[in-house]
């Protein structure tokens, strides 16, 4: 059965589209408006614009892929598709970060859980980092809006056995769970989320918004990296870009960007970047500065019959028991799902070598993975990672601190109670000079004395958030409740860099709501009322 | 000095890698000095040691299996981005000449000369270093050669793992 590829056709229908890879001569690009990446901000805010009857560029720093490319292999989707080929660091390389980079962004990659941003980070917003106007009552209409548009729902099928090891523990330990809602139409139930949706079910910013944006005459240049923005007197009046070779290496072609609006969706470590190298005002010194990454920690659970992780919907089910435990900025809480479990993934984030590994990844079919991800950018030990430039790029530092540790080993100790409680024979908590633990007494035991440290205990993330954040206090923020910036009249950012703390939830729906009411106020501004 | 930079810069963890693609070699070219250098009779020592009861357990398999690896992991460096590139040129660099040996592991000896039980002591020093850069090393090592060895579909077997057939 042939699977029909929406971009192929696209394309062929006469999509405006330009791989920079195949230009020549340097190029100037004209729009009302210019959006600086495509994934959950810049794909929402380039379809609200271009139905607002504003023309748009789009301009991705990552190549075109679509399902046609899609293998569900690993070694495949890992350079196509992901940042630094999935193998992204922070500067002591203490902690593993997965972020897309392909039109589409890491919607392109992500495991389509949805989830609308919880109260307790909108309260702590409004309370302390000065955001204005976003509450459960004015934002849920935009978060009912992007679930439509993405068919977002609750995922209403038995959940795979990763998952629903994940439910039976709660089940048992009378813990919250909650079914997940997923952005996916038509899904095969596979499992291949993380490498591209090879049948275009998931509703990813690839699929949906980006075509009806390109259908409506929108043009997207991909394998461009924007540079520099050009501004003067409180004006942005161009955008440098340097198109990049199939490779994704620069050529000495340059590219112009003119519009009136300009957008910056290039997620929490390019936004920065950007801003940081165009030395746009900043007197409070904010930009790159609380990074959050929901720091993951993981747990293996061998289990006596097959729980085959790599098949199924990936994320279905998760426990927001430990999430707000403690007061929003008290001990930091941790919110548990499952990872899918694919060859390289696992081996990457397990320990050792030799006979020991093999063994572990000899279970592999009967290996259930539970993850913690951390809530950072409350507590007051708590507050994030800050991003520095390089000669030839960036860094992430990232401290993980003594209250990071504490809430790893509380994380640690849950996801052990639930992998025993959902009938697990041993648990391997992924830290190096942890043995298999047997039971959940042994467990509770050593997890109280583990030694916890960068490096030796596996640290990953898949949500990078923060950097550029939004309010209404100058002090406190970059851009105002609306993204538009304070410093720059015809700037705006979009996307995850905004947020002041992390969401202590997956980021993509967040991005999608507060997305579409911010386009939705500019494109009314831009056109007049007009659109 | 480029000792330096790999000692003051720590060297890289490389994840998630490709094989049998070229797609992805971001921002800049390798260093000239490494072109071409795949660094193979290194890695050919440190892979029984390090897939030690992964590997087949026929002689002959066991060897075409090393060969893909060392493949893989060729191809592997090709996606890294420049930066760990150069780390990780550093490393095996150091690995290959006797003072880099010494400073890494105290002994001038080279590798290929050594047991796998020494090459074994070797890789445990730095895994359970107080130094974060032996500890890194050890890391990138690790996660170079697990996920080239794991990325090649034939080297499933054992984990009783196929992708799904969808479209036949």
């Amino acid at each position: 059965m042939a699977i029909i590829d929406p971009i192929v056709n696209g394309l062929n229908s006469g999509w405006l589209h330009t791989d920079a890879s195949q230009l020549q001569a340097n190029q100037q690009f004209e729009a009302d408006v210019i959006i600086v990446g495509t994934g959950a901000g810049g794909g929402v805010a380039a379809e609200i614009l271009t139905q607002a009857g504003l023309s748009v560029i789009m301009i991705e720093a990552g190549p075109l892929k679509s399902s046609s490319d899609f293998n569900m292999e690993e070694r495949v989707a890992y350079p196509n598709l992901y940042q630094q080929a999935a193998a992204m660091k922070t500067a002591d390389k203490a902690i593993g970060i997965f972020q897309g980079r392909a039109v589409g962004g890491s919607t392109t990659v992500n495991w389509t859980t949805s989830i609308r941003t919880p109260t307790e980070a909108l309260a702590f917003w409004a309370q302390h980092k000065s955001v204005a106007g976003l509450n459960r009552e004015s934002l849920d209409p935009w978060f009912e809006q992007m679930e439509q548009r993405l068919n977002i729902h609750e995922w209403n099928y038995e959940p795979n056995r990763n998952n629903a090891a994940l439910k039976q523990g709660c089940i048992n330990l009378g813990w919250e769970y909650t079914v997940i809602k997923r952005n996916v139409a038509g899904c095969w139930n596979t499992g291949y989320c993380g490498m591209g949706c090879p049948v275009n079910a998931k509703q990813s910013m690839l699929v949906t918004t980006i075509p009806s944006a390109l259908e409506k005459g929108a043009q997207l240049i991909s394998r461009a990296k924007v540079t520099k923005i050009e501004h003067h007197n409180g004006q942005v009046f161009a955008l440098k870009a340097q198109a990049l070779d199939v490779n994704l290496r620069p050529t000495d072609v340059e590219l112009l960007f003119k519009a009136k609006h300009y957008i910056l969706s290039a997620g929490a470590i390019h936004t920065p970047t950007i801003l940081i190298r165009s030395q746009v005002p900043d007197p409070h010194k904010l930009l790159g500065k609380r990074t959050f990454l929901h720091p993951t920690l993981l747990s293996g659970g061998v289990f006596a019959d097959s729980i085959n992780g790599h098949s199924g919907a990936p994320q279905s089910i998760y426990s927001d028991e430990f999430v707000w435990k403690n007061d929003a900025d008290g001990e930091l809480g941790y919110k548990l799902e499952v990872p899918p479990v694919h060859p390289i993934l696992i081996a990457s984030k397990t320990l050792g070598y030799g006979a020991s590994h093999a063994e572990l990844m000899a279970q592999f079919n009967q290996l259930q993975v539970t993850i913690a991800l951390i809530r950072d950018g409350y507590h007051p030990d708590s507050q994030g990672g800050e991003v520095h430039l390089t000669p030839k790029g960036f860094t992430l530092d990232y401290p993980l601190t003594d209250a990071f540790w504490r809430a790893a080993r509380r994380a640690f100790a849950s996801m052990a109670e639930l992998q025993f409680s959902a009938g697990a024979l041993k648990v391997l908590p992924i830290s190096d000079g942890m043995p298999y633990l047997s039971s959940w007494k042994d467990a509770k035991e050593s997890i109280a004395q583990m030694s916890l440290a960068p490096l030796r205990t596996i640290v990953a993330s898949a949500h990078v958030m923060g950097g550029c954040p939004f309010g209404e206090d100058e002090k406190l923020s970059m851009v105002n409740s609306y993204g538009q910036s304070h410093y720059l009249e015809n700037l705006s950012v979009m996307d995850g860099s905004i947020f002041p703390t992390s969401l202590g939830a997956n980021p993509q729906l967040s991005i999608y709501g507060i997305t579409a009411r911010n386009a939705t106020a500019l494109a009314q501004k831009l056109t007049d009322g007009k659109g | 000095m480029k000792r330096r930079t790999f000692l003051m810069g720590a060297f890289a963890g490389t994840a998630a890698l490709a094989l049998g693609v070229n797609l992805y070699s971001p921002e800049f070219s390798l260093p000239e000095d490494s072109e071409g250098k795949d660094y193979r009779l290194l890695f050919s020592v440190l892979l029984p040691v390090m897939l030690d009861g992964a590997l087949p357990d026929v002689a002959t398999h066991k060897l075409a299996a090393q060969n893909r690896t060392l493949d893989a992991i060729k191809q592997s460096i090709t996606v890294l981005p420049d930066e760990q590139q150069t780390e990780l040129f550093e490393l095996l660099d150091m690995l290959e000449n006797r003072l880099g040996l010494l400073v890494l592991t105290s002994s001038m000896t080279p590798l290929l000369m050594r047991s796998p039980a020494e090459l074994t002591d070797m890789l445990e020093t730095w895994r359970h270093s107080y130094f974060a850069l032996l500890q890194t090393a050890y890391l990138g090592l690790r996660e170079l050669v697990m996920a080239s060895y794991y990325a090649c579909p034939e080297h499933w077997s054992r984990l009783h793992y196929a992708k799904p057939e969808l479209f036949n």
